[in-house]
């Protein structure tokens, strides 16, 4: 540490050039996919990612809007281990035979296979409350997404910090 | 532990009224592999998981899951299910290589 100032003022000027480089991706991308695609949902909802992620929400949802609400998607904030990340997942919405959730999609955008489980229900459950454990790459969004038997179609987000990579 | 591949158990609340919305937990042993590990001598291990639950309450299925190997492994579930009549609930698991794995409660209700 002969010259701390001189290694501060390199660290700093990487830093902010890496953030430059990083911004500047983003904006590009962004760019691209607001050509590709209307807006579907809310300025604070999470962009669409990758192609992936653009062709599952366009395969199962269609052009429907993906609206945020009446989802609860319960992760930790921080998972320490990715391979096993407790989700629970729960809605307000009504089980009945009339008005049902009849599909509850589970999306992690950066994992490998991002459409991670959907679950299918019936008026029969009585609720909507799911639980289980899953596998994350890294630390990115997760979508849930419900559709109901009327064709609306609801989102909750979270975002996860994944320490350890449990899918290889 | 020994390892008991398609190993599985269902539990429901010892008590049930008729009506209840109850919680269902259910755990299958299974790995799981996403096919892109690899062994300690670098063999590559090749996907084996889950990828449909089917959940049947009497004659009727009220649910099914569609997994891929982003579910942990030996998969936990939990569900909802509102009891409504005295009925098993018979769950099976279905695996990439066609194994089928099965188990089932029986939905009684608790005598007044």
């Amino acid at each position: 540490m002969s010259d701390p100032l001189g290694r501060r003022s390199f660290l700093q000027r990487t830093a902010v050039s890496l953030a430059a480089l990083a911004g500047s991706k983003a904006l590009v991308s962004s760019g691209r996919l607001l050509a590709a695609a209307p807006p579907r949902w809310g300025p604070e909802d999470p962009e669409v990612p990758n192609a992936e992620v653009a062709r599952i929400l366009r395969e199962r949802f269609g052009d429907r809007p993906i609206r945020r609400g009446h989802v609860q998607l319960d992760m930790p904030a921080v998972a320490e281990d990715g391979r096993v990340v407790p989700v629970i997942i729960e809605s307000d919405l009504p089980m009945t035979a009339e008005r049902y959730v009849k599909g509850v999609h589970l999306i992690v955008d950066h994992n490998p296979d991002a459409h991670v489980a959907g679950f299918y229900l019936t008026p029969e459950l009585g609720a909507v409350s799911i639980s289980t454990r899953i596998k994350m790459k890294r630390t990115t969004w997760v979508r849930c997404i419900l559709e109901t038997n009327t064709g609306d179609v609801w989102a909750g987000y979270t975002k996860v910090l994944v320490t350890l990579n449990g899918c290889g | 532990m020994r390892y008991d591949l398609g190993d599985a158990r269902i539990r429901v609340p010892d008590r049930i009224n008729k009506g209840d919305v109850i919680t269902v937990n259910a755990i299958v042993s299974h790995p799981m592999d996403t096919g892109f590990f690899r062994t300690k001598d670098g063999d590559p291990i090749p996907a084996y998981f889950i990828n449909e639950v089917r959940v049947q309450y009497g004659d009727a299925e009220v649910a099914r899951f569609e997994w891929t190997s982003g579910i942990s492994r030996d998969p936990i579930v939990s569900f909802s299910l509102r009891a409504d009549r005295e009925a098993p609930l018979t769950m099976t698991w279905k695996d990439n290589r066609g194994g089928v794995f099965k188990q089932s409660v029986n939905i009684a209700f608790t005598a007044a």
